[in-house]
């Protein structure tokens, strides 16, 4: 029995192979196991190339990266144009089209001889199953269901249910279909044994969503109740749910005419006393950095929500990058901060949207969630979520006394000055772009506009105290140290397991936050520490760089990234780590700029 | 206790303390003294009035009323007033800016603006240059205008933006001066009372960099109102005809206004709230739908 | 007449509604004076705005006279004629007004200012019925006369011409 399955499949768009990754990722989720799946297409918006990632496992996971334990071929054409992302080893167990040609002992593949090879006719078992060659993803379910027991019986509802608004026709063929895949499995035995254990949670436990819905459901149970925003690739699901939810709750979403309108009337709505966020990926993030500025002097709530991909300009839409964090720290003009959150996975974007409301409220400040379109757009389960364990801040309203003699932007201890909205009676006053004195007129003096900044910084000190903002995991006192975030941060912890599992030990960082950097608070995990590895999917290693600007690093702390797109695999990592140590325990560290 | 009586406003009452710092002899003092009269004449209290304004010399209007004012940044106080305004339908929004601000960096906006109609009133003070930057060409300058970066005289055309906004659609579309203060405060107040968009283009001369031959005074003398032309400011085609002439004539008064005002969107917003909140889910529950059965 | 006035029919004026509108009238051009003054203020023009101060004070001496004949005749009666009914009746124009003017040119921006009220209520009295209002209105004008001849000796008083030098040295206006 196996406790982890990590499936690869490829075909082109109409295989619909995707779909049947979709229908395996939900049976194995509502049977209660923990599952991951990313999908990537060729450029062609349909019938291109299509491919998914499906792992199913009986442990809690980080990432569905690394080598493939089964692959799914349905044309070796399309499969081998994915490269790294369906990667082959000599553990992988190969299935594929026995009309594409290839013997079995002659598979494109160099350098690798995979543990066990079945070439199945999927397509004229689907024909004789289904009467036409269009069910190849169900055969495939059904060969799935049989060689790796992965839930057999939910898979065959979940397509019932998924194809019933088709017809019963429809579901009969699928029927067949998947038993034709399933008797095929049962009567050609692999070489060696792959079943999956039973789940350990059990058959209801896990919700499945993906990142950029979690971020929107979550934005609604923050509170938000206003969406300005632009579609953008890979962020746009956040608006399409909220733009079907938000109503439901009083919100409202705005779909603007470009990136610009999209924020703007985001701020237009805090202004006038909403919760409001803006959603989209780098190339928007760049057109909306001029009013995130403005947000930080009017110090308007605005949660902005970058879903990254690759870049600079139009660079990879649909591929994964973490190379947006010097944008999100400091890509507007002036002195200007704003706190950045970043979720580590599916089920981390709930607490981290709703903290980022939180600290955008507190604050009056805009606050970046820096996700990615790794985490937007994979589905993942999810243990369930105690939605009552979480507290709500609203923003600082002026007490009755306050607005005797409103003064919006008073100079407080704090830095936070209560706000008036529109609507409040004797509230009334200037937000502004333009520098402003504390009753809000605009002003050019020097001395108001220290003052200003003075405010608008102090006012987010307390942020660089917050340690719940960080996981630390492994051994505490352990000298090497491993740091990663974002989607990065799910290999890591499984890089984790694997150095403890080989004698390693290690301290997992991951921060949550950010920006503005926790001084102490990394000073204090970064104590004792000789060696370790930042790593992140980038070619500069920005987080890496970032903590260089503001503290001292130990010297044998270094820089794991590479280019987005390009994705780290637990193994990869943990041998890193590894050859850090080996490469400080001789005297000199070794270049870790990986190579492609 | 008598039935309250019904709160009367002065224009005093939208006048803060903030003192102007527009060159004297500017037209958009006039602009502003106008705003004061059609809002005291409206009778909406200044707390539930937000006003929006981008950048520019007239974008400082926000500050002088008492109004709850946003001067935001350059082009930009068309998306955030509507922002404003969907968030919150009650208010009275009023967004206002200058020639450069709304027809040239913000000039995207405006189309989209118009087409989802939202109850706005939206007011520029055309002026035909950049004042505040100290003279350069405008989106509506005059062709061949010499200014600090047209030495040698422009060579574009300038915008036509009452053409233009009657061809996006907008319902209301009016035109003012200064140079009749009664006849601005009236337009305003109409486009104000207007339920959906509604554009006011006031031409409000630059004393500092603004052509000496196009004035105020000059203004006096030139302009026609619509009324004593006997304009029918019902028909579409009719205020095109006279919305060519921009730049050319100056016409004051209502160019358009739909007879039949289309439900606005921010009407709209409301009624999908309402249909769509029947059974107020509890957003505690909202995860409740990730979960796989 | 049309573009001075809004929603006032002078055929129907009353003696109360005559006051109030004369009362309106100085306090419009009060707070244009004021408003002048802070303008020429700002703009360093210091000789106007003292005159535009000045200008204002009388203003406001001439609506407390009014005001007091008004509160004997009738007492706290409700006001029936506001502030958004008239527009520029005796407050100068805003496009008078002019950075660095000299005190010739702000008298002249009072003279005009002067002239207009005179002529608005010239143009008025055709159109009166009640006679107490008409006398009303003969009273006003007549002011406006006397306050005419006291600017024309002010005028007379400073040169015409600006200071030689104009404003060959002045600073070129900032960019905001």
């Amino acid at each position: 029995m196996r406790g982890d399955l990590t499936f690869g499949m490829a075909g082109s768009g109409g295989d619909g192979i995707v779909s049947a990754g979709e229908a395996l990722i939900s049976a194995a989720a509502a049977e209660g196991y923990h599952a991951i799946m990313t999908k990537s297409f060729g450029s062609q918006i349909r019938g291109g190339e299509s491919s998914c990632r499906v792992r199913v496992s009986t442990q809690p996971i980080g990432t569905s990266n690394g080598p493939l334990d089964v692959a799914v071929v349905l044309s070796w054409d399309d499969f081998l144009k994915f490269g790294a992302e369906l990667q082959i080893e000599g553990t992988t167990v190969v299935i594929y089209e026995a009309k594409s040609g290839v013997a079995p002992d002659k598979l494109p593949l160099v350098g690798v001889t995979p543990a066990d090879v079945a070439r199945v006719p999927i397509g004229e078992l689907s024909k004789k199953a289904a009467g036409s060659d269009k069910a190849k993803n169900t055969v495939v379910l059904g060969l799935i269901a049989g060689w790796f027991d992965v839930a057999r019986t939910t898979l065959l509802k979940g397509m019932q249910k998924k194809l019933a608004k088709k017809g019963p026709e429809v579901v009969a063929a699928a029927e067949r279909a998947f038993a034709a895949g399933l008797e095929y499995a049962l009567a050609n035995p692999l070489k060696r044994e792959m079943k999956i254990a039973p789940s350990k949670d059990g058959p209801g436990t896990k919700m499945l969503t993906d990142g950029n819905d979690m971020c929107a459901a979550a934005a609604i149970f923050a509170g938000c109740r206003f969406y300005g925003g632009y579609p953008i690739t890979p962020s746009t699901e956040i608006m399409q749910y909220l733009t079907r939810e938000i109503w439901k709750y009083g919100g409202a979403v705005l779909q603007a005419e470009d990136e610009i309108a999209g924020i703007g009337a985001a701020v237009g709505a805090s202004f006038a006393g909403k919760k409001s966020m803006t959603a989209t990926s780098g190339p928007g993030m760049s057109l909306k950095t001029e009013i995130v500025g403005l947000a930080t002097i009017a110090e308007l709530p605005l949660v902005i929500v970058n879903v990254q991909r690759g870049g600079p300009a139009t660079g990879l839409p649909t591929k994964s990058e973490q190379a947006d964090l010097f944008q999100a720290c400091f890509a507007t003009h002036g002195d200007s901060v704003r706190p950045v959150l970043a979720p580590t996975s599916v089920a981390d974007t709930f607490p981290i949207t709703v903290e980022a409301f939180n600290i955008a409220e507190q604050y009056q400040t805009p606050v970046v969630v820096l996700s990615d379109q790794e985490i937007g757009q994979r589905k993942e389960t999810v243990n369930p979520i105690d939605t009552s364990k979480f507290t709500i801040v609203d923003r600082l309203r002026p007490t009755p006394a306050d607005l005797e003699a409103y003064t919006r932007f008073r100079i407080t201890e704090s830095g936070v000055s209560p706000i008036a909205h529109p609507g409040d009676e004797r509230g009334n006053y200037l937000a502004a772009g333009i520098e402003h004195n504390e009753q809000g007129a605009p002003t050019a003096s020097g001395g108001v506009h220290a003052r200003m900044n003075d405010k608008r910084f102090k006012k987010l000190e307390p942020l660089k105290k917050r340690l719940d903002l960080f996981e630390v995991l492994g051994d505490p006192s352990a000298s090497v140290l491993l740091l990663g975030w974002g989607s990065t941060a799910g290999a890591c912890r499984e890089a984790l397991d694997w150095a403890q599992k080989d004698g390693l030990s290690v301290k997992l960082v991951i921060p949550k936050l950010l920006f503005p950097i926790a001084e102490e608070v990394y000073r204090d995990l970064f104590r004792g520490v000789a060696a370790g590895l930042v790593v992140e999917s980038s070619h500069q290693g920005q987080l890496y760089r970032l903590l260089r600007m503001y503290i001292d690093l130990p010297t044998g702390v270094r820089s794991l990234c590479r280019s987005g797109a390009n994705p780290f695999a637990p193994r990869e990592i943990e041998r890193k780590l590894r050859s850090a140590v080996i490469g400080l325990q001789r005297g000199h560290g070794e270049s870790l700029q990986s190579q492609e | 206790m008598g039935a309250e009586l019904p709160v009367v406003f002065d224009p005093k009452d939208y006048k803060s303390d903030l003192k102007p710092i527009w060159c004297p002899g500017c037209g958009d003092f006039g602009v502003l003294q106008a705003m004061y009269r059609a809002l005291a004449s409206v009778g909406r209290p200044p707390h539930e009035i937000a006003f929006v304004s981008g950048i520019g010399c007239s974008s400082r209007i926000p500050g002088y009323t008492t109004a709850y004012g946003f001067n935001s940044v350059h082009g930009r106080a068309l998306p955030i007033a509507q922002g404003i305004k969907i968030a919150n339908p009650d208010l009275l929004v009023l967004v206002a800016g200058g020639d450069g601000d709304g027809f040239s960096i913000g000039g995207g906006h405006l189309p989209h603006a118009i087409r989802r109609n939202l109850d706005l009133t939206y007011i520029v003070m055309d002026n035909q240059i950049y004042g505040l930057t100290k003279g350069q060409l405008s989106p509506t300058s005059p062709l061949h205008l010499k200014t600090v970066t047209s030495p040698h005289g422009a060579m574009e055309a300038p915008v036509n933006p009452l053409l233009y906004v009657l061809a996006y659609g907008a319902p209301f579309v009016a035109q003012g001066t200064p140079a009749d203060m009664a006849g601005l405060a009236q337009i305003i107040e109409d486009a104000i009372r207007y339920p959906g968009f509604a554009f006011v283009n006031v031409q409000s001369p630059c004393v500092t960099f603004g052509q000496d031959d196009w004035q105020v005074k000059q203004h006096r003398a030139a302009m026609k109102t619509l009324e004593s032309l006997g304009h029918n400011s019902t028909d579409l085609l009719s205020a095109m005809d006279k919305a060519r002439s921009y730049g050319s004539e100056l016409y004051t008064g209502i160019l358009y206004k739909n007879p039949n005002p289309a439900p606005t969107y921010d009407a709209m917003v409301r009624e999908r709230q309402q249909a769509l909140t029947t059974g107020s889910p509890s957003p505690a529950r909202i995860l409740d739908g990730f979960l796989q059965k | 007449m049309s573009t001075k006035t809004r929603g006032i029919d002078f055929s129907k004026l009353s003696l109360k509604d005559a006051l109030d509108l004369a009362i309106l009238v100085e306090e419009e051009a009060e707070e244009r004076y004021v408003e002048l003054a802070h303008q020429m203020e700002i703009h360093r023009t210091e000789e106007a705005a003292a005159f535009f101060r000045f200008m204002a004070i009388n203003e406001k001496k001439h609506g407390s006279e009014l005001s007091e004949r008004r509160k004997k005749l009738f007492g706290d009666a409700p006001r029936e004629v506001r502030r958004t009914m008239i527009f520029d009746i005796e407050a100068p124009d805003y496009d008078e007004a002019r950075a660095q003017m000299s005190p010739h040119e702000a008298l002249t921006v009072a003279m005009s200012s002067e002239k207009k009220a005179y002529e608005f209520f010239v143009a008025a009295l055709p159109h009166l019925s009640d006679p107490e209002v008409r006398s009303l209105f003969e009273e006003l004008r007549q002011e406006e006369i006397h306050h005419q001849e006291l600017v024309a000796k002010e005028l007379a008083k400073v040169p015409a011409t600006k200071d030689a030098l104009g404003d060959a040295f002045e600073d070129e206006p900032l960019a905001l």
